[in-house]
């Protein structure tokens, strides 16, 4: 029986092939976007899921009374290990790293690398594989590393490079030789190793090897920036593990920390799709609430156009029920016709699949698998998914039609189902309403998106550009980078270098203790605070409101200057910048105060997602930290000013690496998930007006034919071809307006809420909605006019005959 | 075999009520060939479709086979005429997307007949009606009397102890409507019960018996 459902659905395809031809295309645009959108959120989800015992991994956070005392996803050094030693009946194992970036290199291959400074317990506690190396041992012995095979393949050439060496470089300049003492193999996406960068595995290393940064002495209680993971027993729950933390923390801990911090545990599971406040959560339900929208506007198409051809089905129902068909058959008659056209969208949908993977793994900055390494689940789901599609678009014509009484529709007396129309109305209306609400959204994550590169930053970012430069954290370092330095900004093509620990829209600097002279250190705020030399305001333009910026030109420098921003000035409880200028300030655990000799205009260091932070700038010599030269170069010609820096960079740090970012790429970055959405949700606004452009093509095809007769009487009787085109368009019209009087408040409501997480935001204008609703109505309108003139224009004589 | 006693079937048009049919009392033995007559809007076809229990009347009472029609469920009504009536209709009504053989084999389907019973059925009737050439061809390709045929075929195929025919000769020339007549004489000859709906005197003097309509009354 099904086999002859299937038969006489194929041909009742083929008669009518240019309808199923729109009803396939729509569909398969859906079940495409939707199949894409699937790949990449059941990838999201799969991360940290392969890690060994995944069920009892956690994590250990930080919740800060005073936020910025330290960071969220980082705990206190000594926390996991200690937890593992004394309670080890609550813990089982335990792992906590330090991050670094360091300059590595293999003779003349000299890369900058992330380093992740840990305990040995690492690679047996998460299950991960060794293709070289046991991993048992790999970790134990100071100074030695394990690598991942991209890493051995960049450095080497090969995989097998066991008891090799690489050369890495320490903050004080010295460099080492490290033996490899494992290979790693296929590592999949996990926030043990991905926590910071999710594209990158670092190198790893034990706390053995640390005594070569002369970090060792950073593991104790009162550095709050390690990471720290622990595996709980079987049955164990994280709530008495963070009961027990509490205590350790009180009594180990200095108090300015152990009165501000509360440790939790987040399951390993949640760590990546919980981490910066749920952005991939965020995401995946983002998208998923658009692939839904998207299939319901195609669902809508089908459904449409499946009632407004069923006039050309009414016989054969009718014929069927005589001859002894019960309803439930002729519904199964019908859901094999969708099923049908379901199936066949899935066949042109994988096509679409394939070609636009690439696109949507670029958008979405994650590998989207090809149809070919894909595992056979996703053909079992793609087959049941559309399957599922089919029985949903069809069943509602199929019950329809199924009901339709059986002598009428033989005899010819039922020319078209009247009482639908109300119902097709608002399928139409419900679409628009989808169609519109996606494009009001797109329009205005992109003016906001906008908004955050052209807004004024309070600096200027053009044609500035960063190199991460060797680590020799010390007054000597310091003195040979300045040199360097100087060498660089005497290039013609540079107008500007400055040395600093970090840049804007970087990572954001450490946070240290402040507070006036004559007041108590507990009323000290947390400011962040980065080292610069005193080139920086101007190498980024970044203009004074008083004083200058650490000293003015020709005077040498002096030892215990410091610089604000404006917001750091009213947070340290000075009425105004000038009254600022030559007050002194303390710092904790540091005995001598720093004087006040400038204050910057607030400008957009970090993202625009929370106010304008206070700020301190320190002077580099007096504390010897950095990472950046900053060059602001001449913007006509950047790739001629770039090889002219690398050819003096390399006569200058010979063996070192070059690696180059330009402010605007970082500030990019800054803004990836804005972006990604950005460009999200301009690929939806156009899927669902290629849909809607498709429902109304079958629609306005089908009124044609079924009015052609009509068509001819009135132009016999004079109308105007633009009257006749106006017949089709008016409907359409009042259904757009319809459309816009429920879509644009959801609209307003929607994106002002989204708004309201960005500390700096564009306003909604009217502008804006007027700009969608007339590009809407106009794409409509052209679209209906292109498909009518045509038989606007037709000889009414010809379609007269054709009764 | 039926019986219908005070059947009334109006439709109601503003405040009048228009009758279709009045006060129909009917009793059709097993075995009869009637043919229904009368002018057109007398109510002959109406009263063919309350006997093919496709149209319900507003009065009255309609057994079958000793079964009270109007009282049953709709499932076992749609039951009772799969098992005992075969229609015939005056423009066919052959499926347009099925061929010769699959619009043949339809009711089957509908009876959950097997496959090769179904096959052997089919390939009996297409035999006996002599039209074993044309059962890959669609209905578009037959000519009217072709067509007719493969819809008595089909009206047949189910052995239905009754066939209603409304005008199974209107559409064709008269050679295709006599060929069809004696074809219905043969039926009837054989057991089958007919009721057909004619205006064409020829055709009413094949059957046994004939009844003749007035604005909705039976006249004779």
């Amino acid at each position: 029986m099904i086999q002859i459902y299937f038969k006489i659905a194929w041909r009742n395809l083929m008669k009518r092939k240019f309808y199923a031809l729109v009803s396939i295309l729509g569909l398969s645009v859906g079940i495409t976007f939707t199949l894409l959108i699937g790949t990449y959120i059941w990838g999201e989800l799969q991360v940290n899921a392969d890690l060994k015992n995944v069920e009892n991994q956690y994590l250990i956070q930080s919740k800060w009374k005073k936020p910025d005392i330290g960071l969220e996803i980082t705990t206190l050094a000594p926390l996991a290990k200690t937890l593992k030693e004394n309670y080890p009946n609550l813990v089982k194992n335990y792992y906590g790293f330090e991050g670094y970036t360091s300059t590595i290199s293999n003779g003349d291959r000299v890369f900058r690398e992330d380093i992740q400074i840990g305990d040995a317990t690492l690679l047996n506690m998460y299950g991960f594989q060794l293709l070289y190396g046991d991993s048992k041992t790999a970790l134990n012995q100071p100074y030695t590393m394990v690598i991942s095979s991209e890493q051995a393949i960049k450095y080497f050439g090969k995989l097998d490079c066991l008891g090799k060496s690489l050369t890495i470089e320490s903050n004080a300049g010295q460099k080492k030789s490290f033996m490899i003492t494992g290979v790693l193999g296929k590592v999949n996406t996990n926030s043990v190793m991905n926590l910071l960068s999710d594209t990158r595995i670092p190198i790893l290393m034990s706390f053995e090897s640390s005594k070569f940064w002369g970090i060792e002495k950073y593991f104790a209680w009162n550095n709050p920036y390690n990471v720290g993971y622990v595996e709980l027993r079987n049955g164990v729950n994280p709530a008495t593990v963070a009961q027990v933390m509490t205590k350790l923390i009180k009594a180990n801990a200095p108090e300015n920390i152990s009165t501000n911090l509360q440790a939790y545990l987040v399951p390993m599971k949640d760590v990546y799709l919980e981490a910066n406040n749920g952005i991939v959560k965020k995401t995946i339900f983002t998208l998923l609430f658009v692939a839904l929208f998207i299939l319901v506007m195609a669902i809508v198409n089908f459904i449409n156009m499946s009632i407004g051809n069923s006039v050309t089905r009414l016989k054969e129902i009718g014929v069927r029920k005589m001859l002894g068909s019960e309803k439930g058959q002729l519904i199964r008659q019908f859901l094999a016709e969708s099923i049908l056209i379901s199936l066949f969208s899935l066949l042109i949908s994988l096509i679409l699949y394939e070609v636009f993977q690439p696109f949507f793994g670029e958008m979405l900055h994650k590998k989207i698998p090809s149809l070919l390494t894909v595992s056979s689940y996703f053909y079992l789901f793609a087959v049941l998914f559309a399957v599922l599609i089919g029985l949903l678009s069809g069943i509602y014509p199929a019950f329809i039609l199924s009901n339709l009484p059986s002598i009428d529709s033989l005899k010819g007396k039922l020319k078209s189902i009247k009482e639908n129309i109300f119902f097709r109305r608002l399928l139409i209306v419900s679409q628009f309403t989808i169609a519109l609400f996606v494009f009001v959204g797109a329009f205005v994550i992109s003016k906001q998106v906008n908004y955050f590169f052209n807004k004024d930053l309070g600096y200027q970012k053009e044609a500035v550009v960063t190199l991460s430069v060797p680590r020799d954290w010390s007054p000597v370092g310091v003195d040979k980078m300045e040199r360097i330095r100087d060498e660089l900004a005497k290039l013609k093509e540079v107008s500007q270098v400055s040395l600093s620990y970090d840049i804007p829209a970087g990572h954001g600097g450490n946070n240290n203790a402040f507070y006036k002279m004559g007041q108590d250190s507990t009323q000290a705020v947390y400011i962040q605070t980065i080292t610069t030399d005193e080139k920086y305001a101007d190498t980024y333009q970044i203009p004074m409101v008083a004083g200058a910026y650490f000293q003015r030109k020709q005077e040498s420098f002096q030892a215990g200057k410091i610089v604000l921003n404006e917001t750091g000035i009213k947070t340290l409880g000075f009425k105004n910048p000038t009254e600022a200028i030559g007050k002194e300030i303390r710092i904790h655990y540091y005995p001598q105060p720093f004087t006040i000799v400038g204050v910057t205009k607030d400008f957009h260091i970090a993202s625009m997602h929370k106010a304008i932070s206070p700020l301190v700038f320190m002077n580099v010599r007096d504390f010897p930290f950095f990472r950046y030269l900053s060059f602001k170069i001449q913007p006509n010609n950047l790739a001629q000013s770039l090889s002219s820096i690398e050819q003096k960079w390399r006569v200058l740090m010979p063996g070192s690496a070059f690696e180059y970012t330009f402010i605007d790429d970082t500030l990019q970055k800054l803004y990836q998930s804005e972006i990604q959405l950005k460009k999200a949700s301009q690929v939806a606004t156009i899927l669902s007006i290629i849909i809607v452009l498709l429902g109304i093509l079958g629609m306005v095809s089908m009124s044609i034919a079924r009015r052609t007769k009509e068509l001819g009487i009135r132009k016999v009787l004079g109308a105007s071809s633009i009257s006749i085109v106006m017949l089709f368009l008016k409907e359409f019209i009042i259904l757009v307006v319809i459309a816009i009087a429920i879509s644009f408040p959801l609209g307003i409501i929607s994106m002002n809420h989204w708004l309201t997480t960005y500390a700096y935001r564009i306003q909604l204008d009217w502008q804006t909605f007027l700009t969608v609703a007339l590009g809407f109505s106009l794409i409509i309108a052209i679209f209906v006019f292109l498909q009518t003139f045509k038989t606007a224009l037709e000889n009414p004589i010809k379609s007269l005959k054709t009764e | 075999m039926l019986q219908l006693k005070n059947i009334f079937r109006w439709y109601n048009s503003g405040v009048n009520r228009a009758f279709v049919l009045r006060d129909i009392s009917l009793t059709i033995e097993q075995g009869e060939f009637v043919s229904i007559m009368g002018p057109s809007g007398s109510g002959k076809s109406t009263l063919l479709h309350v006997l093919g229990m496709m149209d319900e009347p507003n009065e009255g009472e309609y057994s079958f086979l000793g079964e009270n029609v109007l009282k049953i469920k709709e499932k076992q009504r749609a039951e009772l005429y799969k098992k005992h009536i075969g229609f015939v209709f005056q423009a066919y009504h052959l499926i347009d997307e099925l061929t010769v053989y699959e619009n043949i084999e339809t009711p089957l389907l509908y009876h959950g007949i097997g496959s090769s019973e179904r096959k052997s059925m089919v390939a009996d009737i297409l035999d006996r009606f002599n039209i074993v050439g044309k059962k890959d061809l669609f209905p578009n390709q037959l000519s009217g009397g072709q067509q007719q045929l493969v819809g008595i075929a089909r009206a047949i195929i189910t052995k239905p102890n009754l066939i209603l025919a409304d005008e199974p000769t209107g559409n064709l020339n008269s050679k295709q409507g006599q060929e069809i007549m004696e074809l219905f004489k043969t039926l009837n000859e054989e057991g089958v019960t007919i009721i057909q709906v004619t205006h064409s005197e020829k055709n009413a003097t094949y059957g046994s018996r004939i009844i003749e309509l007035l604005d909705g009354r039976i006249e004779r």
